[in-house]
């Protein structure tokens, strides 16, 4: 059963430029966007910088109307019954603002929980069971304005919580947390679909969107290009596999030459520390290796890998056109 | 976790939580956003300063000999209560701009009335001590002896005041939360009162356009009021003075609260808050 139903989603910007001869220009943000997600499942939303990602978010938890088309959550329109649709949903951005920095951690949510209803006499246990459930148990005396960003955001996630939402957004959850903090905060929405939270999440973590989402949607310019599993995205694009060149010199045309090889879709460069990789997206059945390396004659290469394509292949195909 | 609170929620429960938002609520949205709850901000700014402001203004009389000192001190006591109120309301409201809150906050299916009035109330009771301390010391600094009998009179005249000015407050604060500036529209708004609510000036002395305006803003009817309460009035002969004070103060609540639903409304339409 669909928790979510958006259909042709629109919204426009007014954007106004120049001081004295103002001129309005309409930005398209999002445009005519339809997806559902089914409960319990974890949705991604993935799209560059810019895609419209999260003014999608803004209209479906009733901030935002939309300037055409419609999205009901739980039967409820979100134009039309915005406090019933708030009532059942949680709104939790990145980041290390949105919480009230004078307040202890408690207070920020004992706060929250009178705004969302939250009974008085279930509130002490429900704030220690969110505490407890985002590792904050023992600090929740402390002013916010002593928390590292890892401590906010699961500070966020606690209030998000607190009113036991059906369906949870995630802007960005993971945004400027180290590695440790990350791979927590993954374990903690695993946890939530594990309750059987409906959780729509946004991300430009590939990995991350891979190892938890049941199915991702990837949007562009504002409008969706893909739907599908993890699995049926990176088989849709890719339907071959990756080859790896680890290069120490400059690539020159070099990069070009490759890209025209018989069986090559396409070809990139990302650039590290110490090396930059050449990734080569290749037609399946074609094998293209000794003629890429005939074609890098004269160049350093380091590590060859040939491999499966991976979720952010997928994306970067996707999004790349 | 067996609980969905609100998708249940009966008429008797959801009354129950917007008074809970109200009281509960209020005092903690008080401190977590009235910047100035700091001793070394609050009592030169809240508990000093309107001393001075007296002074001045009870030297200026005597040299000009036209009132005397208790005039004086009730007069600038109960305006300066503005201090508190229309700063404090615009902090506790537009400040959540800086916290970038105000999103989460609007995306709660709070009350809207329960949260804004139930911000106003902190702002009332600050309001209302600021200007009985100011009473108080302003009082004695100058050897104005106001007998213990008059104080509650006074003392419910004040709350009336703060009342009122923070309903102005909270009408100011929803323009202040659109223009994105806190503290411009509330010295404009302490200035207009201090001049045209009888402060230091009384009424009658005033250009009667001047004189008009005073009595539709709010402070002017209760400052009379506490005046002749300290006079020796009785509390049924100022009772129309506060009526009408209590008037203008439902009055501009109202005013606040629909314009702050208006600026909600805008937003959802034109996107004019910056909701993170
Ligand atoms: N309030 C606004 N006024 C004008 N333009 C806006 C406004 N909000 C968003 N936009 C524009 O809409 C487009 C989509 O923005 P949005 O914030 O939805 O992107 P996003 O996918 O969330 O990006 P990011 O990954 O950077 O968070 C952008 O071009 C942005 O400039
Ligand atoms: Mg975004």
């Amino acid at each position: 059963m669909s928790i979510l139903e958006a259909r042709e989603l629109r919204r426009s910007f007014a954007t106004t430029t120049g001081v004295l001869r103002r001129r309005t220009d309409p930005v398209e943000a999002v445009r005519g966007v339809s997806f559902h997600i089914d409960r319990g499942e974890v949705f991604g939303l993935l799209g560059p910088n810019g895609a419209g990602k999260t003014t999608t978010i803004k209209m479906l938890i009733t901030l935002l109307l939309p300037t055409s088309g419609s999205a009901t959550i739980l039967g409820h329109d979100v134009v039309a019954e915005p406090r019933a649709v708030r009532r059942r949903i949680g709104y939790v951005f990145g980041g290390d603002r949105g919480l009230y920095e004078r307040l202890s951690a408690l207070d920020n949510l004992r706060y929250f929980a009178e705004l969302y209803a939250v009974p008085a006499r279930e509130q002490a246990a429900r704030i220690g069971e969110l505490l407890e459930m985002v590792g904050l148990a023992g600090r929740e005396r402390e002013r916010v304005e002593g928390f590292s960003r890892g401590m906010r955001q699961r500070l966020h996630i606690a209030r998000g919580l607190l009113h036991d939402p059906e369906l949870l957004f995630l802007d960005e959850p993971s945004i400027g947390i180290d590695p440790v903090g990350a791979r927590e905060l993954r374990q903690t929405i695993s946890g939530l679909r594990e309750q059987g939270k409906t959780i729509l999440l946004t991300t430009h973590y590939m990995f991350e969107a891979d190892e938890l989402c049941d199915r991702i949607a990837v949007i562009t310019r504002g409008e969706l290009v893909a739907t599908g599993t993890p699995a049926e995205l990176k088989a849709r694009v890719s339907a071959g596999s990756v080859l790896e060149v680890e290069v120490f010199d400059g690539l020159g045309d070099r990069l070009s030459v490759v890209e025209a090889l018989p069986g090559v879709r396409s070809a990139t460069v990302t650039t590290g520390e110490t090396s930059q990789t050449l990734v080569v997206s290749i037609d399946a059945g074609a094998d293209v290796t000794g003629a890429t390396l005939d074609a890098l004659h004269g160049i350093r290469v380091g590590r060859v890998v040939s491999r499966q394509p991976t979720l952010e292949d997928a994306y970067v195909e996707l999004v790349g056109s | 976790m067996p609980m969905r609170p609100g998708a249940s929620a009966s008429g008797g429960a959801s009354l129950l939580a917007a008074f809970r938002v109200v009281f509960v609520g209020g005092v903690i949205s008080f401190r977590a956003l009235f910047n100035w709850l700091n001793p070394y901000i609050y009592v030169p700014t809240m508990l000093i300063a309107p001393v001075f402001q007296i002074l001045l203004f009870a030297y200026v009389g005597r040299s000009a000999g036209v009132a005397d000192d208790g005039f004086y001190v009730i007069g600038n006591a109960v305006q300066y209560a503005s201090i508190p109120c229309l700063f404090a309301m615009a902090n506790t409201i537009a400040g959540e701009r800086f916290t970038q809150t105000l999103g989460i906050v609007l995306s709660t299916p709070v009350n809207r009335v329960a949260l804004f009035v139930g911000r106003s109330l902190p702002v009332v009771a600050n309001g209302w001590f600021v200007a009985m301390v100011a009473l108080f010391v302003g009082g004695r600094v100058l050897g104005v002896d106001l007998p213990l009998r008059v104080w509650p009179g006074i003392a419910l005249c004040v709350v009336v005041a703060s009342a009122s000015c923070t309903g102005l407050g909270l009408l100011q604060a929803s323009i202040a939360l659109r223009v994105r500036s806190t503290a411009v529209l509330s010295n404009i708004v302490f200035g207009v009162l201090l001049v045209f609510c009888g402060t230091n000036v009384a009424l009658d002395a005033l250009p009667a356009w001047m004189a008009g305006v005073g009595r539709v803003l709010p402070l002017t009817h209760a400052i009379e009021g506490a005046r002749r309460v300290a006079g020796g009035a009785g509390l049924g002969e100022v009772a129309g003075l506060l009526a009408r004070e209590a008037a203008l103060g439902v009055a501009f609540t109202v005013a606040g609260l629909l314009a702050l639903r208006y600026v909600e409304g805008q937003s959802r339409r034109h996107a004019t808050l910056e909701l993170q």
